[in-house]
């Protein structure tokens, strides 16, 4: 886009002009021949490389019969606080009942008043005001503004406002307050009425480089159907992300306004033991169903593992571990190992198994690299690993886990035969919500 | 069998929807609203009692369709309002609803102090208890928790019926005149009238139903029983208005005894109704106050928080939500010490609540009917045509009431 890079270059030389656009609605709109036609009513912009810049400006006239009439920005003469004037005459200009710009993203409908997500400080923030940044003829969205100031400036209080400040404390923290937020970091909220999801400027808009945890917070801060049409606006890996750090009732809402290849793509993707966590709740049929859109492998291991309880080891466990039988020699385990690919994160631990998936014993990674590559893998085997069975409390296995100071520990059923392991972290939310419960000294920061 | 097993499985999905309809009914029956039906109880017995038959429609209507935005949109009222007509507007509307609330949980509190002067206990002691009671429990608690709290003073609300039954009414004369409507030109009992709707159908209410169907996420497929959750509180809320009137139309009216408090009301049944019945009385009055002290406060926060784009939530710690609950607590201190004054007059305080409330209704129902009817947030959910026939014309009425209300609470 010229004009954008030209701006900018000009913009390092030249005065930084930044106005607000409160500063601008409801300011007069005169023709050529300086006849007033309307109010500035709402600017369209079109995304430009980080800064989205105008393209169009709407006016509005009447009321309680308002029409609308959209001007495209080059036949814009001037627009600055005083209002703005036209290249053309008001003869030119088409004025509807309603003004329904259906892909732009317009100021006033999309973002002013507008929540929106704050990727920098991982919140939902209400966008009081919008600064802009004026380059050349275009005004380029640079902040947008979510202080009280901000508030009082649209009511018009600010000046009346800062002075009774200024008059009790000079030095006040209010009056330097700014809090704009720049545009880079926000990410607006708007449905496109035809897809149902929302547009997100990828790379700039960094949803992907916020932690799991504090994106499910972000999303259960946002509306249902923001929450649906950021969901489905999302890559797979975001997706899966998002999913298994929201509770259960906004997983069950996202859920039904999924068809059957976005539930299988999203489901054979979520960790085993998440995947069963959700499950567990669902009634049955909805299960049952879902079980069999799922690849066939991975629905059976699924609905095992729904048939324990949720809070025995058999539960809680994954079923996703790495295991090799006894002869195999380290050198090919390692080989193995660098080829698998795992939905969750298995802890660096190998487990060691007969021909007839017998729990032998255990090693790591650490062990298995200062092994001689030659040897059997066996011969790397802690010399004692304990385990618990299907059946297992909540209680034994924590116990246990402390105990030997285990990151993971492995299940094994009443034949002895490897089932799946245990994590830390499985026990340690499982233990948080029990204490928690017991001494209600903390607060559970639970949304319902 | 199968059923047998629909309905328990629906009966389990309404009970899970259940709550906000039949909160927000109820906390109507408040302090003031339990002092007009004894009023108009005692001073025209069973005259007014036919007005609760269109009361019950409209306050169906008014509250279905914030319902239903909450489960359309998953936004609340003020939400809305700001997203759609701007700040200055929700600014000025926030302001009232402050003022008007404010205003209301001082009544609140005054029904608090009252009943503690019926039990016997000195309001020095009942009043800051219940404040502390009522700040704490949103303050330290839960949604949900809340909400269970609030569905159980719901039930209390049983007390009035017990009395009514009582106070052995004449069934037949009842049925009678609130099928045929009776109506005088008389000034006293056309003010009385429009002091009965407008207790029943108050601005906060629509706040605070949206609002709370929104905390509690109830999703678009279970909305039919959303909608009866509003249709049963609309019901249970008028019927146990009908109840006072009727204790008081039973004992007070046909002894032609004036009152002016729901005070007085309790203090006449006591001769004439005996013991049990000014106990009931009296502890319904407890109750309604210190649960309607409880969310007004919240309500209003919750509304003034959602406009200005604050963070909200019973859910989170006062850190977190530092406005919301630096109003919550404001609003109900100001509502306490102002009762605790000695000598305080509450007449103007109960006027200055009438009028606020009578400038912001007509605003909120013109803003509810434009944002139900507005395509790009309710999609195919908008009113139908006669839906919006109904809802003008209850607007048009509630107009009207609103700014005789409004100009007599100054005249006076």
């Amino acid at each position: 886009m010229n004009l954008f890079s030209q701006a900018f270059q000009k913009n390092i030389s030249a005065a930084k002009m930044f106005i607000f656009f409160s500063r601008l609605m409801d300011r007069p709109v005169f023709d050529k021949e300086a006849r007033e036609v309307g109010e500035i009513y709402d600017i369209i912009v079109k995304p430009s490389q980080v800064y989205p810049i105008s393209d169009g400006l709407i006016i509005r006239k009447g009321f309680p019969n308002r029409r609308y009439a959209t001007i495209a920005w080059q036949d814009i003469e001037r627009l600055d606080k005083n209002g703005a004037k036209l290249k053309i005459s008001k003869s030119q200009l088409v004025f509807n009942q309603i003004h329904d710009e259906k892909k732009e993203l317009t100021l006033r409908r999309d973002v002013l008043d507008q929540q929106v997500v704050d990727t920098y400080n991982h919140k939902v923030i209400r966008v009081n005001d919008i600064q802009l940044l004026t380059v050349e003829q275009a005004l380029m969205i640079a902040h947008v503004d979510i202080s009280t100031r901000g508030l009082f400036r649209r009511l018009g209080f600010e000046k009346s406002v800062d002075l009774v400040v200024r008059l009790f404390n000079p030095k006040a923290k209010y009056l330097s307050d700014e809090r704009l937020i720049s545009w880079k970091y926000i990410q607006p909220l708007t449905i496109n009425p035809v897809s149902m999801t929302i547009k997100i400027d990828v790379p700039q808009k960094n949803l992907a480089n916020i932690p799991a945890a504090d994106l499910g917070d972000i999303f259960l801060d946002l509306n249902i159907n923001h929450q649906i049409a950021l969901f489905k606006s999302l890559n797979l890996a975001n997706k899966t992300k998002i999913f298994t750090n929201i509770d259960f009732k906004t997983q069950r809402s996202i859920l039904d306004e999924m068809d059957d290849h976005e539930l299988s793509e999203l489901l054979n993707n979520i960790p085993a033991d998440e995947a069963t966590d959700f499950l567990e709740k669902l009634p049955s049929e909805k299960t049952k169903h879902i079980l069999s859109l799922i690849e066939n492998k991975y629905s059976k291991r699924l609905s095992q593992l729904l048939g324990y309880s949720e809070d025995s080891a058999g539960g809680l466990m994954t079923t996703e571990y790495i295991a090799f039988a006894k002869e195999t020699t380290v050198q090919s385990a390692l080989n193995q190992i660098r080829e698998f690919k795992f939905k969750s994160e298995p802890a660096q631990f190998v487990y060691i198994i007969d021909e007839t998936n017998h729990f032998i014993g255990a090693t790591n990674f650490r062990r298995l690299i200062l092994a001689n590559p030659q040897e059997p893998i066996s011969n790397s085997a802690f010399p004692k690993t304990y385990f618990v069975h299907l059946d297992s409390s909540v209680k034994e296995v924590a116990y246990l886990m402390e105990k030997y100071k285990y990151f993971v520990i492995p299940v094994v059923n009443e034949d002895n035969v490897l089932q799946g392991i245990i994590t830390v972290d499985d026990i340690l939310s499982q233990l948080i919500a029990f204490a928690w419960r017991r001494l209600k000294k903390i607060k559970i920061i639970q949304k319902t | 069998m199968k059923n047998l097993k629909s309905f328990w499985a629906k009966t389990l999905i309404f009970l899970s929807v259940m709550g906000p309809g039949i909160i927000t009914a109820n906390v109507d029956n408040d302090a003031g609203g339990i002092t007009t039906y004894s009023v108009a109880g005692a001073h025209f017995g069973y005259a007014l009692i036919w007005s609760f038959i269109p009361i019950i429609i409209a306050l169906v209507i008014i509250q279905e369709m914030c319902s239903r935005m909450a489960v359309v949109t998953g936004k609340g009222l003020a939400d809305l309002i700001r997203e759609e007509f701007g700040v200055r507007v929700t600014f000025y509307a926030m302001l009232v609803l402050i003022l008007s609330n404010i205003f209301n949980t001082i009544s609140e509190f005054a029904g608090i102090a009252a009943s503690a002067e019926l039990f016997g206990i000195s309001k020095y002691l009942l009043v800051p208890i219940c404040a502390l009671f009522v700040w704490w429990l949103i303050v330290k608690g839960t949604y949900k928790s809340v909400e269970k709290v609030f569905l159980v003073a719901c039930l209390f609300y049983v007390c009035y019926i017990v009395s009514g039954f009582l106070s052995k009414p004449d069934w037949k004369t009842i049925a009678s005149s609130s099928i045929s409507p009776s109506f005088h030109f008389d000034k006293a009992y056309i003010f009385m009238l429009i002091g009965v709707v407008g207790t029943t159908i108050a601005p906060w209410m629509q706040f605070y139903q949206q609002s709370s169907v929104v905390e509690k996420g109830i999703r678009l497929e279970n909305y039919k029983y959303s909608r009866l959750d509003v249709i049963i509180g609309a019901f249970v809320v008028n019927i146990i208005a009908i109840f006072i009137i009727i204790v008081c139309a039973n004992t007070l009216f046909a002894h032609g005894i004036r009152i002016e408090t729901a005070k007085d009301a309790a203090l006449a049944l006591k001769p004439l109704a005996g013991q049990y019945c000014f106990y009931l009385f009296a502890f319904g009055l407890l109750n309604a106050s210190v649960f309607s002290a409880c969310i007004l406060p919240l309500s209003t926060a919750y509304s003034v928080c959602e406009g200005m784009g604050w963070e909200i939530g019973v859910n989170r710690t006062f850190k977190e939500a530092p406005q919301f609950y630096s109003l919550y607590t404001i609003i109900i201190a100001i509502g306490a010490a102002i009762i605790l004054i000695p000598g305080v007059k509450l007449v103007p305080i109960m006027l200055v609540s009438q009028a606020t409330n009578g400038i912001l209704l007509p605003f909120v129902l013109i803003f509810m009917l434009l944002l139900v009817n507005n395509k790009r947030l309710m999609g195919k959910y908008t009113n139908s045509r006669f839906y919006n026939f109904c809802t003008i014309i209850i607007i048009l009425v509630m107009i009207i009431l609103s700014l005789i209300l409004f100009f007599t609470a100054f005249i006076q």
